[in-house]
């Protein structure tokens, strides 16, 4: 059974006095990988930006754990819950374990801990030949690898991606939606942003668009279950 | 021609024998110039994080003002900090004129524009991605705030020589409110300008050429850190 993660409530956000959207509930659930469309500038990076504590928007209500919150007194606990990645996710001027490791750190986990999750995370993400490189230096796939572990360490309640397929070839699509299937069948609630209509076929379980301001539930074509499906069971062979 | 020849000998002579009152006014120099960014540092930075980051009315307006004050000349920065602690002055009570406080006081005065301005530049270069990611990967703001300075901290140091390299030149300051005393504060560019005038060439261009190597130091770490800052 899928359970509420967290949920927007009527959530309305402008720019310099110019509405940008004005949506009355979006709900993240458990186990579902969501998929967000929307045209160009139609507001998806300001979305996942509100939901991860990253950006106040004018009005809105988050719900979680069943209680209801205003956005500013919510942001702590959602930047603690929720992890966003960029569209061209950021990496510190540091080598790639001390990216990966940056979150734990914060947590406070002790280092003998935090270096076993972090090597373990760096192994799962194919990336274990790269440890102590500067993650600077990797290519956009190896560094949107590094974001995914990054995030995968701390298994945030909801793990937001903006636009993780972008502005890559398509072996280098294929890849990044491996690691994103896998987040998804290993039980991660994955939310992410597009304007590409294939992401929708082949990853989504929720398809919403963000059209003129507002949300309108789209249909999931039944064949993406199907493959989630088996997904699942390869892994529980 | 053959004056400066000898007199070049001669500073070669002075540097590498060790000569006690050269080093002792390049030690001065470097005591009291360090001294100044010491305390301008903790000073500038704070500031230039609120010009970057803080949201307030009349930010703008400081920002274009420390701009301005790094063109003020050190003789004016000088004249500015004599007045404040000459006798008659606010501050003539403490007695700090002709003391090297007095000289490190200047000195601050004059590395916080240039020190502010380069330093608020540098954070703003900062990627605002660094900030939400520190943020997202559950840093507090403190924290976030740090690992920002800490991405620029190549630009940020880069701020902190370029200060160094201006305070340790100049002779406005040093000469209006330290007053050029022999093993007090005499420091290299005071010596430089007021012993020349003397006819003493060989310390001149002994000083000389320190305050060029030095500078020659400083802009290598200047360009390396600067070169840093533009591949990340
Ligand atoms: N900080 C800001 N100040 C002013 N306007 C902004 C700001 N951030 C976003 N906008 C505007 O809000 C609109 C939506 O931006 P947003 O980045 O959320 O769109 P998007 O759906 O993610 O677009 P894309 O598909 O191009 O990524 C755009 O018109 C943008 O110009
Ligand atoms: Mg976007």
């Amino acid at each position: 059974m899928t359970e509420t993660v967290l949920e927007l409530i009527g959530t309305r956000m402008s720019f310099s006095g110019k509405q940008l959207f004005d949506v009355q509930r979006l709900t993240f659930r458990s186990e579902t990988c969501l998929v967000l469309t929307g045209a160009n500038g139609s507001g998806k990076t300001t979305l996942l930006k509100i939901a991860a504590g990253l950006l106040a928007p004018d009005r809105g209500t988050i719900s979680f754990d069943g209680r209801d919150f205003s956005w500013q007194r919510a942001y702590r606990s959602l930047r603690r819950r929720v992890v966003y990645l960029h569209q061209f996710p950021y990496m510190f001027d540091a080598s790639v374990f001390d990216n990966v490791a940056y979150g734990l750190r914060r947590k406070g986990v002790p280092a003998p801990e935090a270096r076993a999750q972090v090597r373990q995370a760096l192994e799962w993400a194919g990336l274990s030949g790269h440890t102590s490189q500067n993650a600077r230096s990797l290519s956009g796939g190896e560094k949107q690898r590094v974001a995914l572990a990054r995030a995968r360490v701390l298994s945030p309640h909801l793990l937001l991606l903006d636009e993780p397929i972008a502005n890559m070839d398509e072996e280098g699509r294929e890849r990044t939606l491996f690691f994103i299937r896998q987040m998804v069948s290993d039980g991660f609630t994955v939310a992410l942003a597009t304007h590409e209509r294939q992401l929708v076929q082949q990853v989504a379980q929720l398809h919403l668009r963000l059209e003129g301001g507002r949300l309108i539930e789209k249909a999931v074509p039944a064949r993406t279950r199907l493959k989630q499906t088996r997904v699942k069971k390869a892994r529980s062979a | 021609m053959n004056d400066i020849s000898s007199a070049s000998l001669r500073a070669f002579e002075l540097l590498i024998s060790g000569d006690a009152q050269l080093w002792t006014i390049i030690g001065v120099s470097f005591s009291v110039s360090l001294r100044a960014i010491l305390i301008a540092v903790p000073i500038g930075l704070p500031v230039a994080l609120l010009l970057a980051f803080g949201r307030f009315p009349g930010r703008r307006m400081l920002v274009t003002t420390f701009n301005s004050l790094m063109a003020v000349p050190a003789v004016v920065v000088g004249l500015t900090v004599y007045l404040m602690l000459s006798r008659a002055g606010p501050f003539g009570d403490l007695k700090l004129l002709f003391t090297q406080t007095a000289m490190v006081i200047g000195q601050a005065v004059l590395a916080l524009p240039l020190l502010i301005a380069m330093a608020h530049a540098a954070l703003q270069s900062a990627d605002l991605r660094a900030w939400e990611t520190a943020l997202t990967l559950g840093a507090a703001s403190p924290r976030a705030l740090l690992t920002v300075m800490h991405e620029v901290r190549f630009a940020l140091m880069a701020a902190v020589i370029a200060a160094f390299g201006r305070v340790i030149a100049e002779v406005g300051v040093s000469l209006m409110v330290g007053g050029n005393i022999l093993n007090y504060t005499r420091n290299i560019p005071t010596a430089i300008a007021l012993e020349t005038s003397k006819g003493e060439f060989a310390q001149g261009i002994a000083l000389g050429a320190v305050l060029l190597f030095l500078a020659l130091v400083l802009n290598f770490f200047l360009n390396l850190f600067q070169g840093r800052g533009e591949l990340a």
